[in-house]
C-alpha cells in the first residue's frame, strides 16, 4: 500500500512516517501544496493524508484540483481546524474522512485502514441515466462528472429509481424501498425526498405522473450519452 | 436621549418660525391699516377743502357786513345732518365770533381750540385740517382757512366740518378684515412650517431607526438612500460599522490562528510522549492534554466574544441540515458493521436561524455527531418553527439513550464557562453554552426511536 503524506511540520512528518512505515505502508512525503498536487496527479497512491494548512497552495485547493482532474484517490484530511464549518467545507471539497489535530496516531491508523478497506470494496457496475451517473461501489452519484452531495436516504431513492429508470414508480413502492422498517414518517415523505432530489439533480429529470407516481428518465437529447 | 434631542430640534425650528411669522404678520397688519386710514382721511379732507373754498369764494361784504353764499348742499341745511359750516370773525382781542353758520348746526356752535387757532394764525390763507367735537359730541373732521376779505375789518375763518364716524367705521372694518386675513395667513404659515419640519426631518428619523436596527442586529449596515446633507453621515456610520467588524474579525482570526498553530506542536508532543515510556513522557502527555483543552476552550470563548459584537445574521436552516447530514453520514460510514448511518431530516424550506452560520453548524453539528456516536444506525432530525420568534431542532437516535439523572448531569457541565471541562463527555456542554449565548436552551429526553432525544430551542429569523 502506497500512501502520500502531505504535511509541512517536520516533527509531525517524522512521527507519522515512522508510524506508517511500522504499519507496513510505503510513504511518500510532500511538504507543500504544489508538490502534493503534482505527486497526487502523477503517482498511483492508495490513499492520501492531507494537512490543510500548507505553504504555497492550501490543502482544500489541492483537493479540489485533484477531484476536478479526476483523481479519485481516497483522501483523509488532517487539520487543526475542527469546527463544523471547516469539516463541511473539507467534505465538500471531496475528502473521504476528516481528523482534527491534536490526534492519537492509533486513531489515524484506524481511520486509514477503514478508508483503504472501503475503497478496495467489491466492484459493482455503475449505473447511468443520461448525464447522471451512480457508482454503487463508492455510493456516489454525479451529473456531468460533478459529484452530487446526497444523504443516504436520497442516495437510496435515486439508486432505486435508476435501477428502474423509464418506468413509473408508485409512491408506496418508493416508500417501501426507502425505509426498511414498516413505518412511514409522514404522508408527504416521498414528496419531500423527490423535491430534494430534483433540487440536486435538476427538476426536469424526475417526472411526476399524476395519480401514478414518478419516473426517472434521461433528458431529451441525452439518449446517446 | 436621542429621542429628546430630536424633539427639541423640531420644537426649536417651529418656535423660531412661529415668532418670525407673528412679528411679520403684526407689522404688516399695522402698516396696512394705517395706510388705509390715511388714504380715507385724505379723500375726506379734499371734499371738505372744496366746501371751504366755496364759502370763501362765494362770501360777499356789503357795508361792513359779511354775507355767506347760498349753498345748495342739502346736507348742510338739515339739522345735525353731519355736515356743517361756519364763518367766524376773529376780533383783535382773539375771541372768535360766528358771523354765519349752516342751518344744520341749528342752535349749536363749532368752537375752535386755542391750539387750532394758533395753527390757523401761523399760516394765513392756507387750508388747515383738524379733528374736533361737534353737536351731540360727534367726532368731526374739519377744514378751515383764515383769511381777510376786502371791506371787512377783522380776519375771517371759513370752516367746513363733517362727521368722520363713517370713515372710522370703514377703517375699523378694514382693520378687522385685515387682522382676520393675516391671522389665517400666519396660522397657515406656522402649520406649513410644522409640516415642513416634520417632513423635512423625516430622513433624520429614518436614519435613527436604521441605526437602531443595526444595533439590534436586524441589519448589518445603513442601507437607505439619504439626502446629500445626511448621506455623508450614513457613509461614515457604515465605515465605522465596517471598521468595527473588521477589528472584531481580525481579533477573531488572530486568536483562531494562534490556537490552531498550537495544535500541531501539541499533537507532536502527545505522539512523542506516547511512544516513550517514563515519567517525563507522562508529564509531557498530561501537560499537552491540558494545553489541548485550554486551546479548545479559549478558541470557543474567543468565538463567543466575537459573536456578541457582530450583528445578527439570518441563516437558512435547510442547507445546513443537508450539509451536516451528508458530512456525518460520510464520517460515520464505517459504523454499524460498515453499513453506515442513515440520517432522515425534515425542515421547512423557509425556516431561518437568527444567528451566524458557523454557530448553527456548531450547534446542530455537535448534537448530530453525538447522536452519530451513540446510534445503532438511525438518526432523525426535525427542525420546525415554534411560536413567533423561536424554532426547535429535535435530534433523535436509536442508541442506548441516557437515564434521566444522567441527562441533567450532561447539561450541568455547561452552566458556567469557567467550570466547564472542555472536550469531555458528550460534547453537549459546548452546545448548551452556545445555545445560551443565543438565549436558547438544550433539553434532553427520550426518543421514540429508543435512544436520546436532544431538543435545541433557538431564535428564529423573520421570514
Amino acid at each position: 500500500m502506497r500512501i502520500l503524506l502531505v504535511e509541512d511540520d517536520p516533527d509531525l512528518t517524522r512521527q507519522l512516517k515512522l508510524a506508517l512505515a511500522d504499519a507496513g505502508y510505503a510513504v511518500d512525503h510532500a511538504p507543500d501544496g504544489e508538490e502534493a498536487q503534482f505527486l497526487g496527479e502523477t503517482e498511483p497512491y492508495d490513499a492520501v493524508i492531507l494537512d490543510l494548512g500548507l505553504p504555497k497552495v492550501d490543502g482544500v485547493s489541492v483537493l479540489e484540483r485533484w477531484r476536478r482532474g479526476n483523481v479519485t484517490t481516497p483522501v483523509l484530511i488532517l487539520t487543526a481546524r475542527g469546527a463544523w464549518s471547516d469539516k463541511v467545507a473539507g467534505f465538500d471539497a471531496g475528502a473521504d474522512d476528516y481528523l482534527a489535530k491534536p490526534f492519537h496516531t492509533e486513531e489515524l491508523l484506524a481511520r486509514l485502514r477503514a478508508l483503504l478497506r472501503r475503497s478496495a470494496g467489491h466492484a459493482a457496475p455503475s449505473l447511468s441515466c443520461g448525464a447522471l451517473r451512480l457508482d454503487p461501489r463508492a455510493a456516489r452519484a454525479s451529473v456531468n462528472g460533478e459529484p452530487l452531495r446526497l444523504t443516504s436516504l436520497e442516495y437510496r431513492l435515486l439508486h432505486y429509481m435508476m435501477m428502474h429508470q423509464g418506468r413509473v414508480i408508485g409512491r408506496t413502492e418508493l416508500v417501501e424501498h426507502l425505509y426498511d422498517q414498516d413505518f412511514d414518517r409522514d404522508s408527504n415523505t416521498i414528496e419531500v425526498f423527490i423535491g430534494r432530489l430534483r433540487k440536486k439533480l435538476g427538476a426536469e429529470r424526475i417526472e411526476t405522473v399524476r395519480g401514478l407516481g414518478y419516473r426517472l428518465a434521461p433528458l431529451p437529447g441525452e439518449e446517446a450519452a | 436621549m436621542l429621542d429628546l434631542r430630536r424633539r427639541s430640534l423640531v420644537r426649536r425650528l417651529i418656535l423660531i418660525a412661529g415668532i418670525w411669522t407673528l412679528l411679520v404678520v403684526v407689522i404688516a397688519g399695522v402698516f396696512l391699516t394705517a395706510q388705509f386710514r390715511g388714504a380715507a382721511i385724505r379723500r375726506f379732507d379734499q371734499s371738505l377743502a372744496v366746501l371751504t373754498d366755496d364759502l370763501y369764494a362765494g362770501s360777499t361784504v356789503e357795508g361792513g357786513v359779511l354775507k355767506a353764499p347760498f349753498l345748495t348742499d342739502i346736507r348742510a341745511t338739515r339739522a345735525y345732518s353731519g355736515r356743517y359750516w361756519v364763518i367766524l370773525d376773529k376780533s383783535p382781542d382773539g375771541a372768535m365770533k360766528p358771523i354765519e353758520r349752516s342751518r344744520s348746526l341749528f342752535d349749536s356752535d363749532l368752537m375752535l381750540s386755542s391750539a387750532q387757532i394758533d395753527k390757523l394764525d401761523a399760516a394765513p390763507g392756507k387750508t388747515q385740517y383738524f379733528d374736533m367735537r361737534g353737536p351731540q359730541d360727534k367726532p368731526l373732521r374739519a377744514a378751515a382757512i383764515l383769511t381777510r376779505l376786502p371791506g371787512y375789518p377783522d380776519p375771517v375763518v371759513f370752516l367746513a366740518a363733517e362727521d368722520r364716524s363713517p370713515i372710522d367705521a370703514d377703517a375699523d372694518r378694514f382693520a378687522r378684515i385685515t387682522a382676520f386675513a393675516l391671522l389665517i395667513l400666519g396660522g397657515g404659515l406656522i402649520l406649513g412650517m410644522v409640516v415642513q419640519v416634520r417632513f423635512g426631518l423625516q430622513p433624520l428619523f429614518r436614519l435613527r431607526r436604521e441605526v437602531a436596527s443595526v444595533r439590534r442586529g436586524k441589519t448589518e449596515r445603513v442601507e437607505g438612500v439619504y439626502p446629500e446633507e445626511l448621506s455623508p453621515l450614513a457613509t461614515e456610520l457604515n465605515a465605522l460599522l465596517a471598521h468595527n467588524q473588521e477589528v472584531v474579525e481580525r481579533q477573531r482570526t488572530h486568536v483562531g490562528n494562534l490556537a490552531h498553530a498550537l495544535k500541531t506542536p501539541i499533537s507532536v508532543m502527545l505522539t512523542e510522549a506516547n511512544q516513550q515510556p517514563g515519567q517525563l513522557a507522562e508529564v509531557v502527555e498530561r501537560q499537552a492534554q491540558t494545553m489541548r483543552e485550554q486551546v479548545d476552550h479559549h478558541l470557543r470563548r474567543a468565538r463567543a466574544a466575537a459573536r456578541s459584537q457582530t450583528s445578527g445574521e439570518r441563516t437558512p436552516v435547510e442547507p445546513i441540515l443537508d450539509e451536516l447530514a451528508v458530512t456525518l453520514e460520510r464520517i460515520f460510514q464505517d459504523k454499524a458493521d460498515g453499513q453506515g448511518i442513515e440520517i432522515d431530516w425534515r425542515c421547512p424550506e423557509d425556516l431561518a436561524f437568527q444567528g451566524e452560520k458557523q454557530d448553527l453548524l456548531e450547534l446542530v453539528g455537535n448534537v448530530m455527531e453525538n447522536a452519530g456516536k451513540w446510534c445503532r444506525g438511525k438518526i432523525r432530525v426535525d427542525a420546525s418553527p415554534s411560536g413567533e420568534t423561536r424554532m426547535i431542532v429535535t435530534v433523535d437516535d436509536d442508541g442506548p439513550g441516557l437515564p434521566p439523572e444522567e441527562r441533567a448531569q450532561a447539561l450541568k457541565r455547561g452552566q458556567r464557562l469557567d467550570e466547564n471541562a472542555p472536550g469531555s463527555g458528550l460534547g453537549l456542554s459546548i452546545v448548551d453554552e452556545l445555545a445560551r449565548a443565543y438565549g436558547g436552551s438544550v433539553q434532553l429526553g427520550e426518543s421514540p426511536l429508543g435512544g436520546l432525544r436532544v431538543m435545541l430551542d433557538l431564535p428564529r429569523a423573520e421570514t
